[in-house]
């Protein structure tokens, strides 16, 4: 047997010597005539109300230590340790730990948990549907899912990321969907993360990824658990991340991307024609700016003549190359888009009115840029925000520049070389070991379970 | 692993892409002495090729030619049949990019030089070519399928147009019984030959079946028909000879009224871009892991290292930008030798795999 047993005062020691300089480290001794035991804790992760309800007015109710002892084993949520390092975490994690005279220590379970309650979904919103979104707490957001899909193939294992922070992490599949490679490799790939802090599902995301510069995001970072519960019956894994909102779906395909919940709730050709104008929406985000400048640049001819001579007419007074004032109109609003996301809420339409409508008409009546310019920009930005999740949207904002650019220097040629570079790049994107890009990606779940030999370089 | 629906794609880009590879100008060229009985006769045997080859090939499940090659014969035999189908391949994709520089400059962007043109394409092409076969069958589908649409209504806008002369058609249809020489049967055939990328392709499909031969035969012979014969309708019997590249000449005589994109020629050209890249993409992607399977290493059997494959894209790209030299008239004449050279050198492959398959056999019954 460890010493720990037959001392515990030097236990207690060794433990408040570790946690010294603590201002919320609190060690209690509880005696009455018959039986004594002490308390360790830190109040500031311990829920006091809890702990006079179930620990300290039951010690002075029971008459013997050995019956105390039993009522604090039949806790669910009590477990008893022998090694200081374990002792350690529960107490960090928030545990009451109760020494009794005998050696023994019980860690009881106090925790107590500042999460504000279950809202709406903030960042992913939809017209119908649930609109409940997940909180900060681990515990309520497995409740979340579990709660829609109640059967017992879904599973959920616990490990625990970061040096520092100890953050757990829940593992939640259902095990007959699901593809015990991807498994694996998720588990190892986990294991794998050494970082001090985790604090953002999106972080983990990033740390999963096999391929660390990459353009498009590879696993969905959601904060819709109806969104969660409909790809885990599609075999796909859940990780959810303790004090973040978030839960991040592998292994996820460029498809997923373009698909908001209320698709389904919608009937089917109606759902097709809202995929569909989101598709169209990425072609024309990703190609106005450079088809612009190609036209207005190099390919005038490619226009028919009415609307070759607008555009020039519309540019006659515009003092710079067509890619200058693609450029320059471009960051305008994308600085637009900045400070109307970080600027307080009172202050937003205000950014958003001077940007958009005064500088916007005050541009093309200083001749500065042309009128078609702005339409273009603003049908880009408006296109671009059709795109159901933010990963993706911030992937699209980014990749138009590269467009331009090869508008610029190709023309049209550019830009259907940049068309067939992205094709390829995506397309030779992994996800965990799944293709990301395909023409026909739909009956995914038949082929995942066909699939399995595939190879995962690339 | 890809379904066997893969397949008809490699098919089907080579069928397209004939346009850019010179197809209907060696077909024009002999459209009085033999061309449409070349037709018939190049869809006779295209199919039985086809199906030969698919046959032979699923002798040697999921393995790529070079793995066949080099556990059945002694390195130097295995590394030199290889160089032989690696010139082939690479040639292949090569005239595609050259013709289409040759394209761009004359329709498109005639103000940027022809090696800017040629970086663009290069850098796109070599980038894509290391993926993994997968990835490359998946684009491919991926960029088929978009530009399917377009390529219909191209047909559908071309012959119903009231422009076009089916009298100039009917003219040559009455040269049918006219004997065609080689050449124009190689020529011809060179659609179907999009099978032949099944010798590396082999190794990613689970066990390939491909059905409906027929259906192959008849879309190659409507394919062939109307590249050779749509040209014709619109620039005549005889006018059509001064046209190095009739497809895009043809398109350029068409005009959409309603749309903001006038020419027909931008969308044209828009489709076979695409096209044309991604089918040399397939062609050197085949290049450069048959040139990797002549540097594996006996031993191990492993495959070479990845960085390896910059010291053969190097290469790929500087023939290239030095084919750049080339006049349109070599660049015709390559091109069209190409096809007659190709075609033997499918038979030799088709050859050398039930070959091959013989040897094994007669191998594993000795032992």
């Amino acid at each position: 047997m460890p010493s720990s047993r037959k001392k515990p005062d030097s236990l207690l020691e060794s433990l408040s010597e570790k946690l010294s300089k603590s201002s919320d480290l609190e060690q209690r001794s509880l005696c009455t005539a018959e039986h004594q035991v002490k308390l360790i804790y830190l109040k500031s992760v311990c829920d006091s109300a809890t702990l006079n309800r179930f620990i300290l007015t039951p010690f002075f109710e029971t008459e013997s230590e050995q019956s105390y002892e039993n009522y604090i084993a039949s806790f669910p949520g009590t477990t008893s340790s022998e090694d200081i390092k374990e002792i350690l975490d529960y107490i960090l994690q928030g545990r009451v730990g109760i020494v009794f005279n005998s050696g023994k220590i019980y860690l009881f379970e106090a925790v107590r948990v500042e999460a504000g309650p279950v809202q709406d979904a903030q960042t992913e919103v939809i017209v119908q549907g649930p609109s409940d979104s997940f909180n900060e707490s681990l515990e309520v957001n497995m409740n979340l899912i579990r709660r829609r899909y109640q059967s017992h193939d879904l599973k959920a294992e616990t490990t625990t990321v970061g040096n520092k922070s100890k953050t757990s992490v829940a593992i939640m599949y259902d095990q007959t969907r699901i593809d015990p490679d991807v498994l694996a490799e998720v588990k190892r790939r986990l294991e794998g993360i050494s970082i001090d802090i985790l604090q953002a599902s999106a972080e983990l995301d990033k740390y999963l990824s096999a391929n660390k510069f990459r353009l498009f995001p590879t696993t969905i970072v959601t904060e819709r658990p109806d969104r969660a519960v409909f790809n885990i019956s599609e075999g796909k894994i859940v990780l959810l991340v303790d004090t973040a909102g978030y839960a991040v779906i592998l292994p996820a395909i460029f498809n997923d991307f373009f698909t908001a919940m209320d698709d389904k709730l919608q009937v089917l050709p109606v759902g097709w024609f809202l995929k569909t104008i989101r598709y169209i929406g990425l072609m024309m985000t990703v190609t106005l700016p450079a088809f612009y400048v190609a036209f207005t640049s190099f390919n005038t001819e490619v226009w028919k003549v009415q609307i070759a001579l607008l555009v020039s007419g519309s540019r006659a007074t515009v003092p710079y190359p067509s890619f200058m004032e693609v450029i320059l109109m471009l960051l305008m609003m994308e600085f637009l888009t900045e400070a109307s996301l970080r600027l307080p809420k009172a202050i937003g339409p205000t950014a958003t009115t001077v940007g958009g409508l005064i500088l916007g008409t005050a541009a093309t009546e200083a001749g500065l840029v042309s009128n078609i310019m702005i339409i273009l920009v603003s049908a880009v930005a408006i296109s671009n925000f059709v795109i159901p999740l933010n990963m993706m949207g911030f992937t699209i904002r980014v990749l138009k520049y590269g467009f331009i650019f090869l508008g610029t220097i190709y023309g049209l040629l550019g830009v259907v070389l940049g068309m067939v570079g992205v094709v390829m790049y995506l397309t030779g994107l992994r996800s965990f070991g799944k293709p990301y890009f395909r023409m026909f990606s739909v009956d995914r779940a038949k082929v995942s379970s066909s699939s399995k030999g595939e190879r995962t370089d690339g | 692993m890809v379904k066997s629906k893969y397949f008809y794609y490699l098919f089907l880009i080579n069928a397209l892409i004939n346009i850019i590879n010179f197809v209907p100008r060696g077909l024009i060229s002999h459209r009085f002495s033999g061309a449409m009985m070349s037709v018939l006769i190049a869809v006779l045997i295209g199919t039985l090729f086809i199906y030969l080859f698919v046959k032979g090939m699923s002798k040697f499940p999921q393995k790529g030619l070079p793995e066949i090659l080099n556990e059945n014969y002694p390195r130097i035999i295995s590394s030199l049949m290889l160089l032989g189908h690696v010139v082939l391949w690479y040639t292949a994709g090569l005239i595609t990019l050259l013709s289409f520089v040759d394209v761009s400059l004359r329709y498109i962007s005639s103000d940027v030089p022809s090696y800017i043109i040629m970086i663009g394409f290069l850098v796109v092409v070599c980038l894509s070519i290391r993926l993994t076969s997968e990835s490359i069958m998946y684009a491919l589908e991926v960029l088929i399928v978009l530009n399917i649409p377009l390529i219909i209504y191209f047909l559908l806008k071309g012959l119903l147009n009231p422009y076009f002369s089916w009298d100039a058609v009917m003219q040559i249809v009455t040269y049918s019984w006219t004997m065609p020489s080689y050449e124009s049967i190689a020529q011809a055939t060179f659609i179907f030959s999009g099978y032949i990328n099944l010798a590396l392709f082999n190794r990613v499909f689970k066990n390939l079946k491909v059905r409906h031969f027929w259906l192959i035969g008849v879309m190659g012979f409507l394919i062939l028909l109307i590249s050779f014969l749509v040209p014709i309708g619109y620039q005549g019997t005889v006018g059509i000879e001064r046209h190095v590249y009739p497809w895009f000449t043809t398109a350029d005589a068409l005009r959409t009224k309603t749309f903001i994109v006038e020419r027909v020629l931008f969308m044209f050209y828009f489709t076979y871009l695409t096209l044309s890249l991604v089918s040399t993409i397939v062609h050197w992607h085949v290049a450069l892991e048959f040139t990797k399977g002549i540097f594996v290493s006996k031993k191990q059997r492993t495959s070479p290292k990845r960085s390896i494959e910059w010291w053969i894209i190097i290469p790929f790209s500087i023939l290239a930008l030095l084919g750049l030299k080339m006049g349109q008239f070599t660049l015709d004449h390559l091109g069209l030798m190409y096809l007659d050279v190709r075609f033997v050198g499918e038979m030799f492959m088709i050859l050398s795999v039930y070959f091959t398959y013989w040897l094994k056999r007669r191998r594993r019954r000795k032992t």
